[in-house]
């Protein structure tokens, strides 16, 4: 075990990079995740005023957007691929169900840090290249950890809530 | 062909926050099965251990075991068995029972049990009896998230090793732990950065768990309340600290953190104790760095 607190000065923070992303999985690396052998055949959808109605009534989640990006699985069961509002950014996220309908897996595909996303940028770290004493700090290097107050990942289960009373209003009724 | 191994990175909602996990030097489909069952130590914890579901561990116990022995799974025996030999070695600073507080204050909701809790009641009611049984002397409520989240980065990280990662980290919403020879930065983030600078810490084969009230502070009958309790009074922890706490394992950390909020430089030994150190902030103070160098 070693650690080595550092205080990097906030004097040499020029520029803001744009919001930087990790991208965990691609849509189609998660179906091959989720159903290692079977054929996902795309059945999209879009939900009629009523079936929106029924959805957030059902699960008291807003329904956003009225498209529903669903797979049918050949050996059985769905993949759905959605988005959920973080807390200020979009974040896609994958629904694995099995033939009954229960939750497989949930794969969060894409993730935006807000704060933190400067100190990722890599011309931003270049600045500091060379310039500490003492330390050997991987600045250069991606910075691909970050620790602070523990976020709330509601918005995910609130949106796996919404997408489960989707999938019983649109495929468990059809 | 290990050598043409990258790193592979993912991410599942768990434990109330995003759980990611990262391993390197080992080939995608192998890295694959020791993230799913990675995952599945996570799930696991989760299940057992969380205070909202009906059928975990916890909430049987918050509805029964004042009335009678319940056995629980190894996993949470363990988790109550550490976090026993950390209330007594913070004297009570660190104490599980306080949910009963959480619970008053509206951030906790209030569980389905067939008791009020005893407003006497403490962290020494907790019995942990042959076999993993459990039972509390007096009626209390338990709740383990400032615990099992650190329990549950640990048995993910042991489970990746042993499935022959090189370098591995796994992160439950910023209590996280990094294996390997590689030392990796973490940046520690709070709600008010300081004007000196942004904070790193460079570590390696080490753990960090970092918490602050900041976020879930609220009012209370005209206090300042937030998600951390001191157990020796069930006083609200002051909202604008915020504190991380290095330690070999990611339990220590997650759990060393409150006493670090609450004793702040008092905390010295029971840090010695444990082989952990603390960074913690304020806005007046800036950073304090513990032990201190005449510990």
């Amino acid at each position: 075990m070693r650690a080595q607190f550092v205080l990097v000065p906030f004097a040499t923070l020029a520029i803001v990079s744009p919001a930087c992303a990790t991208v965990y999985l691609s849509i189609a690396q998660a179906q091959k995740l989720m159903f290692p052998d079977a054929t996902l055949t795309p059945d999209f959808r879009e939900l009629t005023r009523e079936q929106v109605s029924a959805i957030e009534e059902a699960s008291g989640v807003n329904v956003r957007n009225r498209k529903v990006q669903i797979w049918r699985v050949s050996t059985g069961g769905w993949f759905i691929a959605d988005e959920v509002v973080g807390k200020h950014e979009f974040i896609p996220f994958a629904l694995g169900l099995d033939a009954g309908g229960a939750v497989k897996a949930v794969e969060i595909l894409e993730y935006r840090e807000s704060y933190g996303s400067q100190i990722r940028n890599q011309g931003w770290r270049d600045q500091f290249t060379g310039k500490r004493h003492g330390a050997k700090l991987t600045l250069t290097k991606d910075i691909q950890n970050i620790s602070g107050a523990t976020l709330s990942s509601r918005h995910i289960t609130d949106g796996v809530k919404r997408l489960l009373a989707t999938y019983a209003i649109l495929v468990a009724q059809d | 062909m290990r050598s043409s191994s990258p790193k592979i990175e993912r991410a599942r909602p768990l434990l109330g926050t995003t759980v990611s996990i990262r391993v390197h030097g080992l080939v995608q489909a192998d890295a694959h099965r020791a993230i799913d069952e990675a995952f599945g130590e996570i799930a696991l914890v989760h299940r057992l251990m969380s205070f909202q579901q009906p059928e975990s561990d916890v909430s049987r116990l918050n509805r029964d075991a004042s009335m009678r022995t319940q056995d629980v799974h190894p996993a949470t025996f363990e988790v109550l068995h550490w976090a026993r030999a950390i209330a007594a070695a913070s004297e009570g600073c660190f104490d599980i029972t306080v949910a009963t507080r959480l619970v008053e204050w509206g951030i906790l909701p209030a569980p389905d049990s067939r008791y009020p809790p005893d407003p006497h009641a403490d962290w020494r009611d907790i019995e942990l009896g042959e076999d993993y049984g459990v039972r509390f002397r007096r009626p209390l409520w338990i709740d383990l998230s400032g615990i099992a989240k650190g329990y549950a980065v640990d048995r993910a990280i042991e489970k990746l090793l042993r499935h022959g990662a090189t370098q591995a980290c796994v992160n439950a919403g910023g209590d996280l732990r990094i294996c390997g020879s590689e030392a990796e930065a973490i940046a520690l983030t709070h709600e008010k950065p300081s004007a000196e600078g942004i904070p790193f810490l460079e570590v390696e084969n080490a753990a960090v768990a970092s918490s602050s009230g900041h976020i879930e502070r609220r009012r209370h009958d005209g206090d300042i309340v937030g998600p951390h309790v001191d157990g020796r009074n069930g006083g609200a922890v002051a909202t604008d600290r915020f504190a991380s706490v290095v330690a070999e394992s990611c339990l220590l950390a997650d759990a060393l953190t409150k006493p670090v909020l609450i004793l702040q430089e008092a905390s010295d030994a029971l840090l010695q104790r444990f082989g952990a150190s603390a960074h913690l902030y304020d806005a007046n103070r800036g950073w304090r760095h513990l032990p201190g160098a005449q510990a």
